[in-house]
């Protein structure tokens, strides 16, 4: 193990039991590396996941607190949590591209609207993978998947004109970010200023699976293969190129502009106190 | 031995206590107060929005926190989050609003979440009607969730001022079971004004009968023991305890683990956790039944009020009959069906749901009945028609839907 596994990491969730060749560890550890380029002990941060690839690989691998919500529901319990916790406690959540942007898009979103300090990395293999590869709300168009076996033909969400972190910035976000998994220093970079922002920080990366993906969408396992793939067909920002998919870089950098869900439910709390406290029950 | 019996019935109250002509919703949002609430995560719906409109205003002024959710799952995974995080914390809906707990119901009942939920039962299926009593949620509070392998606790108030203990009893055992604790009410509780009393000082609670309990941390490492031992301190984020929950199968550690071996530690523990602690929830009323009553007549809720009228006077006039009021309606109070009798359930659905369970827990040669109102109670003529026939031992006769649907 390296210093930063050991520092932060069950050693009984290593190695992972994700697939040979999986992406996902790029994203794990670039999250981990950041968090301590910040200085954050274990019991700083509660580590929240979801469902699938990304919430089941990730879930209990944290040596502090570690929580794993059902499909969908994860931003619901966080932001619960979030307003019981003592405000210098941090959240993480990593979550998968269905979790985030389909089964609890509405949760996210309100999430969103009220600012609620989050840091959430939605890990993203391109559809549902976990049970066994159909398209998702991510899965470029024309990719054969077992749900889509003539090609994906519904419009998906990062297309240029129907990007999802366009939505979560008009909802109300104050970090977004695009990255692939292979952005490595770059990545981190992003993931310091998201965990550096007291409010909604969400950053989207897109990382190879070789099971599932590479096998129906590029009739190849080889991990170099999905690896070269998605590389190629992302760019950063104002670099982009006709074939270009995934468009890398800060979207907005909004941190610190809005108050955060707790402290503005704390306040309010407060200053409802001071006014009527002593007023009695009814 | 007096006729009437009342198994740990909650709420004694006396003169001096401080009275309200008011609702049960009132009567709710006062004892979550008082029980220590202090999150309540609700979504507007008739017949309990009351109770999320009270929460509003009062949580605050305690230090306290109202959140209006997105929708109703969303409402109980905040309460489950609150709760998570250390705090108290209730939601409260009706049937529409009830389906969608099922999804964190599972998650709270499984990570053992204490928490507490509010059901004012509507007349459905789906929206049906609004502003109406209805029971129709009797077995979807048992089986609440999807998966099996749990049990649950649900107390069933018949007053405004049953509700107020009953409030916080379901906070105290939901602390000592590390469970969610279900409230199920009916529109008549919830949107009715009644006398009230509201105990102020501590020895008003005790006489009340009122018990408290603390929230506690659990301080790990091994966060869910394969026991049925209760007072198990629940977990807690934030304390640095390195706990873990999720909606996978736990170690005792609470570990995702998929083995049929931690599967059966983890539904061991939450079902026996309650049936060998029953004792602990157990909650009746009963006319009658220590003379052997021909006709045991049950029901929860609203109706047991007017059922209660029935009885009385009926067995003033000298017929055979008693009554069960199960308070504690899961788990179900088989223990009080000892007697062979003819069995009447009075319930507000067509469908007589409770009648199954009934059957269950007479014995052999016992016959049971139903007689079903919805969206409005029965009538104490009613009842006494339906007393007579079965005291003759002729059948009932089916009327539109209400009786003997069985």
């Amino acid at each position: 193990m390296d210093y930063l596994a050991t520092k932060y990491l069950r050693s009984r969730k290593i190695p992972s039991s994700a697939c040979s060749g999986c992406g996902l560890g790029q994203c794990h550890k670039a999250l981990v590396k950041a968090i301590d380029d910040l200085g954050y002990e274990r019991n700083d941060i509660i580590w929240g996941t979801s469902i699938g690839c990304a919430g089941r690989q990730t879930f209990a691998t944290w040596k502090g607190d570690s929580f794993a919500g059902t499909h969908g529901r994860v931003y619901a319990i966080a932001r619960g949590l979030r307003l019981a916790l003592a405000p210098e406690k941090r959240l993480v959540l990593t979550v998968g591209d269905g979790d985030a942007f389909g089964i609890g898009f509405n949760h996210l979103l309100h999430a969103v609207r009220t600012n609620a300090q989050m840091t959430v990395m939605v890990c993203d293999n391109l559809g549902y993978q976990s049970t066994g590869g159909q398209y998702g709300w991510t899965t470029p168009p024309g990719v054969v998947t077992d749900s889509s076996p003539y090609g994906m033909f519904e419009p998906n969400w990062v297309q240029p004109g129907r990007d999802v972190l366009m939505i979560l910035k008009e909802a109300g976000a104050t970090f977004l970010a695009r990255h692939v998994s292979m952005d490595g220093g770059v990545l981190v970079e992003t993931l310091r200023k998201a965990l550096r922002n007291n409010g909604f920080s969400l950053v989207h990366v897109v990382y190879p699976c070789t099971t599932n993906f590479g096998k129906n969408a590029l009739g190849s396992r080889k991990p170099v293969d999905i690896f070269r793939w998605i590389k190629s067909h992302a760019k950063p920002l104002g670099l982009e190129k006709e074939d270009t998919i995934w468009r890398t870089g800060i979207y907005l950098d909004a941190s610190n502009s809005r108050p955060e869900f707790s402290q503005f439910m704390r306040e309010k709390v407060e200053e409802i106190r001071r006014r009527h406290g002593n007023e009695g029950a009814h | 031995m007096t006729a009437e019996t009342q198994r740990d019935k909650p709420g004694k109250t006396d003169e001096t206590m401080k009275r309200y002509l008011e609702t049960g919703n009132f009567a709710v949002a006062q004892a979550a107060v008082m029980a220590g609430c202090r999150a309540f995560c609700g979504y507007p719906i008739t017949p309990a929005t009351e109770i999320a409109e009270a929460m509003s205003k009062l949580l605050p002024r305690v230090g306290g926190y109202y959140v209006q959710a997105e929708d109703e799952t969303a409402a109980m995974h905040l309460a489950i989050g609150a709760s998570l995080g250390g705090m108290k914390s209730m939601t409260a809906t009706s049937g529409p609003g009830f389906i969608l707990y099922a999804d964190p119901y599972g998650w709270a009942i499984g990570c053992e979440v204490p928490l507490v939920v509010l059901n004012a039962q509507r007349v459905g299926p789906v929206s049906g009607i609004t502003g109406a009593p209805g029971q129709g949620e009797f077995y979807l509070s048992r089986y609440v969730t999807q998966g099996g392998n749990f049990e649950t606790i649900v107390l069933a108030p018949g007053t405004a001022q049953e509700a107020f203990a009953l409030t916080i009893e379901a906070f105290y055992l939901s602390e000592r079971f590390r469970t969610p604790v279900t409230i199920l009410a009916d529109q008549l509780i919830t949107d009715g004004w009644e006398d009230l009393s509201i105990p102020e000082t501590e020895e008003e609670k005790r006489l009340m009968g009122l018990k408290f309990f603390e929230r506690r941390a659990h301080p790990g490492p091994k966060f869910y023991p394969p026991t049925d031992e209760i007072d198990v301190p629940p977990v807690v984020l934030g304390m640095g305890a390195g706990a873990l929950c999720s909606d996978w199968t736990p170690t005792e550690e609470g570990y995702d683990i998929e083995t049929v071996e931690a599967q059966h530690k983890h539904a061991y523990r939450l079902i026996y956790k309650i049936r060998n602690h029953k004792d602990i929830i157990m909650r009746s009323e009963t006319l009658f039944l220590d003379e052997e009553p021909d006709l045991v007549v049950v029901a929860y809720g609203t109706p047991s009020r007017v059922v209660k009228t029935a009885v009385k006077r009926a067995h003033e006039r000298g017929q055979s009959i008693g009554m069960i009021r199960p308070i504690s309606l899961w788990p179900f109070p088989e223990e009080l069906f000892k007697s062979r009798a003819t069995y009447l359930s009075v319930e507000l659905n067509y469908d007589g749901q409770m009648v199954r369970e009934i059957q269950r827990a007479a014995p052999c040669g016992s016959e049971v009945h139903f007689f079903g109102k919805c969206g409005e109670l029965p009538t104490v003529s009613e009842l006494q028609e339906v007393f007579d026939k079965l005291l003759k031992g002729e059948p009932l006769q089916r009327r539109g839907w209400e009786t003997e649907a069985w």
